[in-house]
């Protein structure tokens, strides 16, 4: 139990590891990080002003699900992909921006792959990928935007939380996605629906 | 380097089945839309299934689009009754008024993250009273805070006057604190020095919807949604009171419906409306008035007004003249008509006077405001040209302060006029009012002293007390503080802060004492000295009124944390009933007031909880828009209390006026001023009374008046303020993420990382000139920053005005300067800057003047202007993990 809290604390500072300690109820994250259930930590990257850094993200049990080649990749022309799973609101889409991202894979650091439901009220954001502005949306629910290049921060509007990232990783030319940043639209749980 | 960031979680956990659900309302914007509280007990480790049968909600997981899904937002954990509980806190998806099925904003959807949980940012909430001494703040026990605040009080009102008892409180923090409060200040203490948080006077908001006998909160959310043609002025309801757009105005749109803004800033629902067929007119701030008179103007030139609502609802000039000359002009109506100024002799007299005014001439107007005179034209048609069949399109009209904060008098007096043209203020989907801001949570328990004002204007009129005056002046011994953000909520900012400075730390008389009476002795000593003492009563230690300048803290409690009960911006009354523990010793301000109104030797506050207070107060809303008098009236027949009564309306609530119908049911207020209701023959049963405006309009006849609104009253001010050289207007107001000071909004992870600082728009062009780019830190400065000075007594008409303050040395030029981070975006007009409105490091109102409209004493808190210049780079330059440097404006 020592062990994994100090797993916890370094991969989401103290605050984090003393909250979950302390947690009443184990959330799923906590659960498999202090119950010995395999774990993978995916290093997110992040460019800061001082240049790149890695970033620690909590992934549990993702698939890592090939979804697309870098070569074949357009700019600001989205490919669809489901992910984690096949079922409601896996819908998910993968651009290159064409700018550095948040997130970003690939040489330019400017691919980045996102959950296709508003995190408001679950609005379908097919087709409103806006090249000009990097930006998903507005939603045809309640009109908000997402900044594609920010970690999918909204831009303006009425999302609960920012767009579901989803961790890609390069392999050669292959692109995986390998886990998710936020919980999506109309589940309790990423990976249980 | 970091900035900040948020990691979200990716689960949550669901209420089980046998929750506890409690209907409230949101805390935040005048909406006030519906919300269900989900709360079970942590102990036991029970938690919900993703079954319908298996969860509180009743659905399977996952839910459908719009269904009740909770972000991880939207949970917590909370104490109740001393045992740590979740909550789970979401719109009411079972609404059927407001925010109907359940949609909310981005404040209220996360409003769950406001409650008090001491493992995350909220643990800075106020838990016990604080005295300084010794230079810090140090917890006490209530008695002694209570005690000391109680013998200075005294003292300061015996020795100096209850004008020397300032009480600065916020207007809508629940009716029944707001009752409490201003017992004690106004009924009381009866001090004159006496306002709200959001003007330096307690005078009326809306001055021209006032003398045209228009209530600020006559329509109802479905006359929104029903006009044709909706004009909006000085605010993008998305962008402050969202579901008022995405559930009223949104759908009206999809419909047909025209919509008009006048704003100098463009933002989501601007453009949605605009790309659905509406239209912005991208004015420069403080040029509405010309604007307004000229669309006038036009449809006058037509012929196109509605000549029988005219005849019917205008007074001509012998009612416009009723009552007038009769006993002290110390009215405020009076006052006007004898000054001449406004009032016209009816609706042609007004026309005639409207066709002489050169600024009006629509391409005189639109240089004025630097807009496509087009649009002049294109919105007189859309609001009033009769259709080929000869029927009107319904047109509403809709204001908020950036129309009615840049010409207080004139803005408000213009569109009155040009409502009433279009037919506009009685019916269904052809009314006049304002959005809102913050709920309407007011109930006088006490008449403001106006005869105690020093305020003299010409006509011997009184006016309310300028309280920020006052202070400067050095009058002001002993400052109560009541939740507001006095400093950087008022104009001129900065040099009022310096001024506090020097009353209160700089004052010898500080407390280096352990001792209560010595204590005392110092405070009184200070007051008497000519320093101040200073109470500040809040939820969390604000920066600097409590942070650097109180001598005592009293910490109060809030939304969830006891019953209340206050209106929205549709007149509609909602119980919001506690549901966990406030932190430590906080107590709502009720109680507090109370406890000290006691100690002071006041009689009337035995009260034992909020529901003796509000049944105590519900007689003083008798009249007013929220009259629910009579909810009280059926409460003790029914056996029941004020607050259980009101408790079963859930999230529907119920429309002021209340009446009480013939077998002992209550019904509510549609509209206000609705010209089509049928009231009974028999007149008022029982205890109901029908006040005038439900039929007829707040004026002397009932009819509306139709008012000059002359530009020179203003103009002297705003061609002073113009830019002149590098100078940009500067002018600020909400944004959809951040409510009020932030001060839930600072303590939210999520937004942090959105919106980590001030920041301020600029034009491309703007930007460029200056060598300036999104996410370079700025310096906003200026060395003019007109600063009112002296309570004078107004002799002749004009000594108000602002070119005579200035002759006459009653105006002083002030140096300002704030920082923020550059956004560059074409959404905004080019030569004015547009920044948050209060941010409390960097407040936005610092560059604002202090100088009130002369006519009504409030701030044009949107007229500003500075200088701007590149200080270097922030950190969000170039990190993709905080702030968003794209555009708000996509449709």
């Amino acid at each position: 139990m020592t062990e994994n809290t100090g797993l916890m604390e370094a991969i989401n500072g103290p605050a984090e590891a003393r909250k979950s300690g302390r947690s009443c109820v184990l959330n799923r994250r906590s659960f498999l990080l202090t119950s010995g259930v395999a774990t993978a930590t995916v290093m997110v990257t992040m460019h800061t002003a001082e240049g790149l850094a890695q970033v620690p993200a909590v992934v549990a049990t993702y698939p890592r699900k090939l979804i697309g080649k870098l070569s074949e990749l357009k700019p600001d022309e989205p490919l669809d992909f489901a992910y984690p799973d096949e079922n409601s609101y896996s819908e998910s889409m993968l651009v290159k921006l064409g700018r550095e991202a948040g997130g970003g894979i690939g040489p330019d650091k400017d691919v980045v792959a996102f959950n296709y439901n508003c995190t408001h009220q679950g609005g379908p954001l097919q087709g409103t990928y806006q090249a000009g502005d990097k930006a998903l949306g507005p939603c045809p629910l309640h009109l908000t935007t997402f900044d594609l290049t920010r970690h999918g921060m909204f831009i303006s509007g009425q999302a609960y939380q920012s767009l579901p990232q989803v961790l890609l990783e390069l392999d050669g030319d292959d692109i995986y996605a390998v886990g998710m940043f936020g919980l999506i639209y109309g589940r309790y749980d990423n990976l249980q629906g | 380097m970091t900035t900040p960031y948020y990691i979200p979680e990716t689960n949550i956990p669901l209420p089980p089945t046998d929750a506890d659900v409690i209907s409230t309302a949101c805390d935040y914007c005048i909406v006030a839309c519906g919300y269900k509280v989900y709360r079970w007990p942590v102990r036991g480790g029970k938690v919900g299934g993703p079954k319908a049968d298996q969860n509180a909600f009743g659905v399977d997981f996952p839910v459908e689009i719009l269904g009740p899904w909770v972000a991880p937002n939207q949970y917590n954990v909370v104490l109740h009754e001393n045992e740590p509980h979740h909550v789970i806190i979401i719109p009411d998806k079972d609404a059927k008024h407001v925010n109907i099925n359940g949609n909310s904003s981005i404040r209220g959807g996360a409003i769950a993250q406001k409650v008090y949980n001491p493992q995350t940012p909220t643990r800075d909430r106020l838990k016990s009273p604080m005295i300084r001494m010794f230079g810090v703040l140090m917890p006490v026990p209530w008695d002694f805070a209570l005690d000391i605040a109680a013998e200075v009080g005294k003292h300061v009102i015996e020795k100096h006057g209850a004008n020397a008892y300032c009480v600065k409180t916020f207007s809508y923090g629940y009716m029944e604190n707001t009752y409490a409060i201003t017992k004690y200040a106004l009924r009381h203490i009866s001090t004159a020095n006496f306002t709200f948080h959001d003007t330096p006077s307690d005078v009326t908001s809306t001055p021209g919807f006032r003398d045209a006998g228009f209530d600020n909160f006559g329509p109802s959310y479905e006359d929104w949604r029903d006009a044709d043609t909706l004009m909006i002025c000085g605010t993008d309801p998305y962008e402050s009171k969202t579901i008022l757009f995405t559930d009223w105005i949104m759908p009206a749109i999809q419909g047909g419906q025209k919509t008009i803004f006048l704003s100098p800033r463009n933002t989501a629902g601007i453009a949605y409306a605009v790309k659905n067929g509406g239209m912005w007119i991208d004015l420069l701030p403080g040029t509405d008035l010309p604007v307004v008179l000229a669309i006038a103007r036009v449809i006058v030139e037509n012929g196109w007004q509605d000549e029988e609502w005219i005849r019917k609802w205008v007074n001509n000039k012998s009612e416009s003249s009723s009552g007038f000359g009769q006993g002290t002009r110390n009215t405020p109506w009076q006052w006007r008509t004898t000054w001449g100024k406004f009032q016209t002799g009816g609706f042609e007299d007004w026309t005639k006077w409207l066709l002489e005014q050169d600024y009006a001439v629509p391409e005189k107007a639109a240089e004025i405001a630097q807009i496509d005179v087009a649009k002049i034209y294109t919105a007189a048609e859309w609001l009033a040209k009769p259709r080929d069949d000869g029927s009107r399109p319904k047109a509403s009209f809709m204001i908020e302060k950036g129309f009615y904060w840049s010409n207080n008098t004139g803005n408000t007096n213009a569109i009155s006029a040009l409502g009433i043209t279009c037919g506009a203020g009685g019916r269904p989907g052809q009314m006049i009012g304002r959005a809102g801001g913050h709920q309407r949570g007011g109930l006088r328990g006490g008449k403001y002293p106006r005869n105690k004002s020093p305020e003299k204007l010409p006509g011997r009129r009184r006016r309310a007390m300028d309280t920020d005056r006052y202070l400067m002046s050095g009058h002001t011994r002993l400052a109560h503080v009541i939740g507001n953000t006095w400093i950087q909520s008022m104009c001129g900012s900065q040099s009022l802060s310096a001024k506090f400075e020097e009353l209160t730390v700089q004052n010898p008389h500080q407390i280096r004492s352990f001792d209560k009476q010595e204590i005392i002795e110092t405070l009184k000593k200070r007051a008497d000295s000519g320093g101040m003492v200073v109470f500040d009563q809040d939820i969390y230690l604000v920066d600097p009124i409590g942070a650097r300048f109180a001598d005592i803290i009293f910490p109060a409690a809030g939304w969830g944390e006891d019953t209340f009960t206050r209106a929205n911006g549709e007149r509609r009354i909602r119980l919001y009933p506690k549901f966990y523990d406030a932190p430590g010793e906080a107590k709502p301000d009720w109680w507090i007031i109370a406890q000290l109104s006691k100690k002071m030797g006041f009689e009337g506050f035995d009260w034992n909880n909020s529901n003796d207070v509000l049944e105590e107060g519900a007689r003083f809303s008798r009249g007013s828009r929220k009259d629910f008098f009579m909810v009280k009236v059926a409460a003790q027949k029914e056996g029941k209390t004020l607050h259980q009564k009101l408790g079963e309306f859930g999230t529907d609530g119920i429309q002021g006026p209340v009446m009480m119908l013939e077998d002992g049911s209550l019904e509510g207020t549609k509209r206000l001023h609705d010209t089509t209701r049928k009231l009974p023959d028999e007149g008022a049963a029982g205890a109901n009374v029908f006040n005038k405006k439900l039929t007829h309009f707040n004026s002397q006849t009932g009819k509306c008046n139709i008012q000059k609104a002359p530009w020179s009253l203003f103009s002297d001010y705003w061609e002073w303020l113009s830019p002149k050289g590098d100078e940009l207007w500067t002018t600020s107001g909400r944004i959809n993420e951040r409510w009020q000071s932030g001060y839930d909004d600072r303590r939210r992870p999520y937004i942090v990382q959105r919106w980590p600082e001030n920041w301020v728009e600029l034009h491309p062009e703007d930007a460029a000139a200056r060598g300036i780019e999104n996410g370079d830190y700025v310096m906003l400065y200026s060395d003019r920053i007109p600063v009112q000075v002296d309570t004078i007594i107004g002799i002749e008409g004009d000594d108000f005005t602002f070119t005579k303050l200035m002759d006459n040395g009653h105006i002083k030029l002030e140096k300002a300067a704030i920082t923020a981070v550059a956004i560059v975006t074409p959404a905004l007009k080019k030569g004015v800057m547009y920044m948050d409105f209060l941010h409390t490091s960097q407040p936005a109102n610092a560059l604002a003047g202090r100088v009130v409209d002369w006519i009504s004493g409030n701030y044009n808190y949107k007229m500003g202007v500075g200088n701007v210049k590149k200080i270097g780079e922030s950190p969000y330059k170039h990190d993709f993990r905080s702030m968003s440097f794209a555009r708000r404006d996509i449709a």
